[in-house]
């Protein structure tokens, strides 16, 4: 039975217009609803993970008009108005993989995959917001993001040779 | 978490010893105290514990055994509780013992204080302090109260 | 999971006051979410009315004008860590909000927000207070200023009052030979100690000593005693007198012993960060 049914009916709903993937999605949500949940559960895009649930691992990084935010600790009717990027939507439409996606795979930026969507978005709003950083500005930037397998070296790695090859040059 | 305190009353033992039963009267000390009821006279009492530290609320209700009574002299016990809302549980070991230095009554006790569950989130320290302060405002009541009871 | 609730999207502080007053302790002030929601998950609080305050106008900006610089309650860290104005007149704000917790709670977090949690392990209030900030705090009827030491007065406690809204925080402009420094200590999640010093530099002296120690004990604290220690020495007088402001700063913090170290500890902590944010900004 779906939460919908369920609900009484006096309960507040707040209708939420939002681009998520770039396509437009309309649903109503009740005000404490929590983005990570609609995004998993309500719309299925099952990438983004809930792992610490307190804002510290990055598993649940979604981002929102190109920032990246917690989806585990952001009320869903945030994002009225707003567009939103999951990992499903990183590559193109016709399934090209995003220079991210491509540099994680041949430099060995993952091991069980576990970090791997939030990791893939923050480094993209990182890159969009400073095509060029130092380690130093990258390591501080992806601080948030959190690890058990790999040891950070192959992420850092991954995420340089892409920002190379976004800016232009030959990996 | 282990509290020593001590208070000089400048009132006479019986006279403390007597206040120590007068339930009402005594659990009136106890800042966030209140609903005491006698269960078993002497042996049982309930009362409702409710600490506030910023936002964050508990309401224990809590039942209080006495273990051991040595009149005039020594109380100990215990007094255990839980707050469902929050998913916490309170369990305080009370060592009391009373002495007599002239007129007046020296009243030391000992309080294991075991804070369990979601508030300890809030931080050992927070709540230990919090622990402290309740027991010093506590100790002062009780002083102030038999004081001022002419 | 979160716990049902209204939500409550007022357009204004008198709004926000009205609200507050009417519902009191079951409504709370909801802006970047990222200090009450996790208290919210955690089920120890809930309120049955979060009032949004993020549409309210005009609290989102950093200014400066008439040797004032005004940042709007709902300015994010992540707003005040790119902020070109601070960059130039308040670097030390701009580091320390830079390292505030990670780039995805700075980006929803908001300064106020932070202010009025008043988390113990928080870094913003302790520069705050060492740079002579100034809280507004607005109700329906009317404004009033709160200096930031008078602001902290216990962990999880402002002196805000219950239907007050903080909607600003104002800091005099640094002259061309102030100084100022935050420096913190931790490697759990949250700062374990900050210390910060702000101070101006004529010639070989140091004045208007300005000392605040925080994260270590239950409220971010000035200590007057050992500004007095150090005010209107030479730069290496005041070195040298370091170990001994340290000392009295690390007292003032009102250290709690827990998980993040021990009272002891902290204070000789305390006492270290002093040093070096002092160095920092004399030599």
């Amino acid at each position: 039975m779906s939460k919908a049914m369920t609900r009484p009916a006096d309960t507040q709903t707040i209708p939420v217009s939002f681009t998520l993937n770039g396509r437009l999605q309309e649903i109503d949500v009740e005000p404490n609803e929590l983005l990570l949940d609609i995004v998993r559960d309500r719309l299925g895009l099952t990438g983004a993970k809930r792992s610490c649930d307190v804002e510290v691992c990055g598993a649940c990084t979604l981002l929102v008009d190109g920032r990246p935010v917690s989806a585990c600790t952001t009320l869903a009717f945030e994002v009225r108005g707003r567009s939103v990027m999951t990992i499903e939507g990183l590559a193109a439409d016709d399934g090209k993989l995003h220079p991210l996606q491509e540099a994680f795979i041949e430099h060995g930026g993952f091991q069980c995959g576990f970090c791997t969507p939030g990791m893939l978005l923050a480094s993209k709003a990182l890159l969009d917001e400073n095509p060029d950083p130092t380690e130093e500005e990258l390591k501080h930037f992806m601080h948030g993001n959190l690890c058990r397998c790999t040891g950070y070296k192959k992420i850092i790695e991954s995420i340089m040779a892409a920002a190379k090859l976004m800016r232009g040059n030959s990996a | 978490m282990q509290f020593e305190k001590q208070i000089e009353i400048l009132a006479p033992r019986e006279k403390v010893w007597k206040f120590i039963w007068d339930i009402d009267r005594f659990i009136a000390c106890v800042p966030g105290c209140k609903d005491a009821k006698t269960v078993e006279e002497g042996k049982r009492y309930s009362a409702t514990m409710v600490e506030k530290v910023g936002p964050f609320k508990v309401e224990f209700p809590t039942t209080i055994e006495v273990l051991e009574r040595e009149e005039l002299s020594h109380i100990k016990a215990q007094a255990s509780g839980a707050d469902n809302k929050i998913g916490s549980r309170m369990k305080i070991a009370l060592d009391v013992n009373l002495r007599e230095e002239g007129n007046n009554t020296v009243v030391s006790f000992i309080a294991g204080v075991d804070i369990l569950g979601k508030l300890a989130a809030l931080g050992h320290g927070i709540i230990k302090r919090k622990a402290d302060q309740v027991l010093d405002e506590f100790a002062q009541a009780v002083k102030t109260t038999l004081e001022g009871d002419k | 999971m979160l716990k049902r609730f209204r939500l409550e999207e007022p357009e204004s502080a008198a709004e926000v006051s009205e609200l507050l007053g009417r519902f009191g302790d079951s409504a709370k002030i909801y802006a970047g979410g990222t200090e009450l929601l996790l208290a919210m998950k955690e089920g120890l609080i809930h309120y049955e009315r979060l009032i949004n305050v993020k549409r309210l106008k005009g609290l989102g900006e950093v200014a400066g004008n008439n040797g004032t610089i005004k940042i709007g309650a709902l300015c994010t860290h992540r707003q005040l860590e790119t902020s070109s104005l601070l960059q130039e007149k308040l670097p030390s704000l701009v580091k320390l909000e830079h390292n505030v917790a990670n780039v995805r709670v700075r980006q929803a977090g908001s300064i106020g927000g932070n202010l009025c949690f008043a988390e113990p392990h928080a870094d913003p209030g302790t520069l705050l207070i060492a740079l002579g900030a100034k809280m507004v705090a607005e109700k329906t009827s009317g404004k009033r200023e709160i200096s930031a030491e008078d602001f902290f007065v216990d962990a999880y406690e402002t002196s805000l009052q219950a239907d007050e809204l903080l909607t600003e925080i104002c800091l005099p402009t640094p002259g061309a030979n102030s100084r100022s420094a935050y420096l913190k200590f931790g490697y759990l999640e949250r700062p374990s100690v900050g210390v910060a010093v702000a101070l101006t530099l004529n010639g070989g002296t140091v004045n208007d000593v300005k000392i605040a120690v925080g994260c270590a004990g239950p409220a971010p604290k000035r200590v007057a005693e050992a500004e007095a220690l150090l005010n209107g020495k030479s730069k290496d007088e005041a070195v040298r007198l370091l170990p001994q402001a340290g000392a009295i700063a690390g007292r003032a913090s009102q250290a709690m012993s827990d998980l993040h170290g021990a009272q002891d500890y902290k204070e000789h902590i305390v006492g270290v960060l002093l040093k070096r944010a002092f160095n920092s900004i004399v030599s």
